[in-house]
């Protein structure tokens, strides 16, 4: 593995161009934003709705910069010995049980505690040293010869004082650890925050960040996901698809389908080898992409509508293509 | 560059978007490193690293358009009239904007100092020849002259466009005028010239229009804001509701934040040391398993009870607005409004929008005849199960009774029971007790006994709130 910043983006254009040979097809915004990210060695922190590809991106970038990709699942209770570090108590307990003999060896000919503790520190601080901790992914971030991509996913279900926590790594990429000091980043890590916007981010945070929201894909871009990402589909089937997809979000839904569930849609329908929507069709795969039942319910009355005016609009972007 | 760039700040942040100093400097790495040449890319650059939430983006959008965009002087253009000119002129009045940074700063000093027959002729010039770059570069020129960014009230709009007028040399396009006015001859040129000079001003307050668009929006919105904060709630008018709401929303947000600390808080590095013992048995009292200390920390439920009869009538919606403020961040309060009856609106609250859900409860529940007794005996009879020691009552309401019975008994009641009780009383404090006023009877048995008229008062009271429930987690 090379390290991260050996690779070089020439420009916006050769960051676009390299996410789609990777399968990822990134708006001109997500672009603009990553090679800046990559230039300025500032963090990203995203925000959108869910599915509509935020993780995909830090799994897209690691793929492209050909370094490892950590990721750290955020939750409510995560604390710094989960994120950063701990020491193998339990190593430590056997060791010294093990090393007992050891010791009474080392501790032969010393005159009163007071020698014996000196003894002890001549030894160093044995199990206080990297053999003994665990790293987290924090840790692992940082210690990496190579750099890495560092994925902090969801990061609004943390709680405050971990989102504070957080601060020095993002913008010195070093953390403090009582027993060992402070340790630097070897290689400084591209670091991708998400945020699915269920509390506001801290401005200090934001402030450290560079901020990029990913609204769901207009129809031409969806297109392109989804002839990227399930390559059998037909030409006139997506088109509907999409169309439909898209008529669907303007419905006043609980949970409105993403791009994720998009592409689940299409390789059911790809798995079923349909040619055509019909309403029977989408009748039975409406739960692919909608998850509640008062949403499938309130779709499903209005599919004859919306699937009409998929067909029309999917002709219409057919006529523009032509 | 650099000029440029700072004066695109003083318009974002004149729109209301805060743009710190590492922000600014980012932005200017950012710009270096994206460079000009993409006005799409130059957009997201500088919005990824000015903006920092979706409504900043938005705001932020808005403000690039209006900035970045060179419309004028060009109606007059009509022999510039393909329908790629949109796009070309973008780019080019980047250009434009560019070279204007490079290069040395002469063309003020010719434009308004040199005077004499120069400038007349290098504006009378400029104009009748349609030179739409110059005279954008002119007129930009003088603006930043006279400081145009620090306009702040549309009554200083009339001032600015003279003043830009001058500086870009319209005293000796008059002098031209008036110079040729006699002669017969130039009779076509002087039609011209003063046409030219009709438009000038157009153009020239259409520019100012939109500077203070940009520059003026946050400061006057600010002075409202202090209005506003300061007005007693019943004098505020219908219309500001919304505003209201924004602001109401953020105390309401503040108070929440301290509520949704987590349940429990690992004491890091305290040792539990009766739990580690008893779990290590099993090893034979070596301690290999350890267990920390952790602090368990409740969230406190919230019964508020609004009052919304007649005598508080203009206070209620802002009370009722707070209220909803509270349920939107707060998930375990319940909301109670009365004119005699107590009557739940919480669901009405999470169902509807802020202005629907007010008017609903002010309909359905508003009325004349204040009965605080009926409303305490409905607490004691519904709700004083309820109440328990991690309860925070909340009462929204002047007191006054009608002359009837008080019931302060189970006020004292909800005084044992209730971990906190707390009046916002909307009077000014020297006129509890008298007339049918409560107050003095209710007041000792609450825990914070507050007189709140308006936002400032709110505000205060939220502050005295936090301190207390942080010293009591």
């Amino acid at each position: 593995m090379k390290s991260l910043y050996e690779h070089r983006f020439n420009s916006v254009d050769a960051v676009q161009r390299e996410c789609a040979s990777v399968k990822y097809i990134a708006s001109r915004q997500i672009a603009t934003t990553v090679y800046l990210a990559f230039n300025l060695q500032k963090p990203i922190l995203i925000e959108g709705p869910a599915g509509v590809g935020k993780t995909e991106l830090a799994k897209a970038m690691s793929e492209i910069l050909q370094v490892q990709l950590i990721r750290m699942q955020c939750y409510e209770g995560l604390d710094e010995s989960k994120a950063l570090y701990e020491w193998k108590y339990g190593k430590q307990l056997l060791y010294t049980q093990l090393l007992k003999d050891k010791l009474s060896e080392l501790m032969e000919g010393a005159k009163g505690l007071a020698q014996s503790i000196e003894r002890l520190h001549s030894h160093d601080d044995l199990f206080f040293s990297e053999h003994f901790l665990e790293p987290r992914p924090l840790f692992k971030a940082l210690h990496e010869d190579t750099g890495c991509v560092l994925l902090i996913d969801e990061i609004d279900k943390s709680d405050q004082e971990f989102e504070a926590f957080l601060l020095e790594v993002l913008s010195d990429f070093q953390v403090s650890i009582p027993e060992l000091g402070t340790i630097s980043a070897r290689v400084k890590p591209l670091v991708i925050l998400t945020s699915n916007n269920t509390r506001e981010m801290s401005d200090a945070l934001k402030r450290r960040c560079l901020h990029l929201y990913i609204p769901f894909p207009d129809a031409k871009l969806e297109r392109q996901i989804l002839e990227t990402r399930v390559p059998g589909l037909s030409d006139t089937l997506r088109r509907e698809l999409v169309a439909f997809i898209q008529s669907v979000r303007t419905l006043d839904l609980k949970k409105q389908p993403s791009v994720s569930e998009t592409i689940d849609w299409a390789r059911v329908l790809l798995l079923l080898s349909a040619e055509h929507l019909s309403v029977d069709l989408v009748r039975d795969t409406l739960n692919t992409f909608l998850k509640f039942e008062e949403d499938i319910a309130v779709a499903s009355e209005q599919i004859v509508g919306m699937l009409d005016k998929a067909r029309e609009e999917a002709a219409l972007a057919h006529a523009r293509n032509a | 560059m650099q000029e440029t760039l700072e004066d695109f700040f003083k318009a974002l942040r004149g729109s209301d978007l805060d743009v710190s100093l590492t922000d600014g400097i980012e932005a200017g790495r950012a710009l270096s490193i994206v460079g000009v040449a993409d006005r799409e890319v130059l957009r997201h650059a500088l919005g990824a690293t000015l903006a920092k939430s979706l409504d900043d983006r938005i705001v932020f959008d808005a403000c690039f358009d209006r900035f970045f965009s060179y419309d004028l002087f060009r109606k007059a253009s009509g022999r510039t009239n393909d329908p790629n000119a949109m796009e070309v002129k973008t780019s080019e009045s980047q250009d434009v904007r560019h070279e204007e940074e490079s290069a040395p700063r002469v063309g003020k000093g010719q434009c308004a100092g040199a005077g004499g027959g120069g400038g007349a002729q290098g504006l009378a010039d400029m104009l009748l020849k349609n030179d739409q770059a110059a005279l954008i570069k002119s007129m930009n020129e003088a603006a930043r002259q006279v400081g145009v960014t620090d306009i702040w009230f549309f009554t200083q709009k009339g001032q600015y466009i003279q003043k830009i007028q001058e500086q870009m040399g319209l005293k000796d396009l008059n002098q031209l005028i008036n110079g040729l006015a006699g002669n017969p001859q130039a009779a076509g040129r002087v039609t011209n010239l003063k046409l030219a000079r009709r438009r000038l001003f157009e153009e020239v307050r259409n520019f100012v229009e939109k500077q203070l668009a940009m520059y003026g929006t946050a400061p006057t919105k600010r002075l409202h804001d202090e209005y506003l904060q300061s007005q007693k709630l019943s004098n505020i008018e219908q219309r500001d509701f919304q505003r209201m709401h924004e602001i109401v929303r953020k105390l309401a947000k503040r108070l929440a934040v301290i509520h949704s600390k987590k349940k429990k808080q690992e004491t890091r590095g305290q040792l539990d040391f009766r739990k580690t013992m008893r779990r290590n048995v099993a090893f034979d009292g070596v301690l290999f398993e350890t267990y920390w200390r952790t602090k368990v920390i409740e969230r406190a439920k919230v019964i508020a009870i609004c009052d919304v009869s007649g005598s508080v009538r203009n206070y209620a919606r802002f009370l009722l607005l707070f209220l909803y403020s509270l349920t939107e961040f707060m998930a375990k309060i319940r909301s109670f409004a009365f004119t005699n009856t107590l009557v739940e609106v919480t669901d009405v609250f999470d169902d509807m929008p802020v202005n629907q859900a007010v008017d609903k409860v002010m309909k359905e529940v508003g009325g004349s005849g204040t009965d605080y007794g009926q409303m305490f005996r409905d607490v004691e009879d519904r709700l004083m199960s309820k109440i328990d020691k991690r309860t925070t009552v909340l009462i929204l309401g002047d007191a006054r009774n009608n002359h009837g019975e008080p019931q302060a008994d189970v006020m004292r009641l909800l005084h044992q029971r209730a971990k906190r009780v707390i009046w916002l009383n909307p009077e000014p404090r020297a006129f509890w007790g008298l007339g049918d006023s409560e107050m003095k009877r209710y007041a000792p048995h609450c825990h914070i006994v507050k007189e709140c008229n308006t936002l400032k008062h709110l505000e205060r009271t939220m502050d005295d709130l936090l301190r207390v429930s942080t010293a009591a987690v």
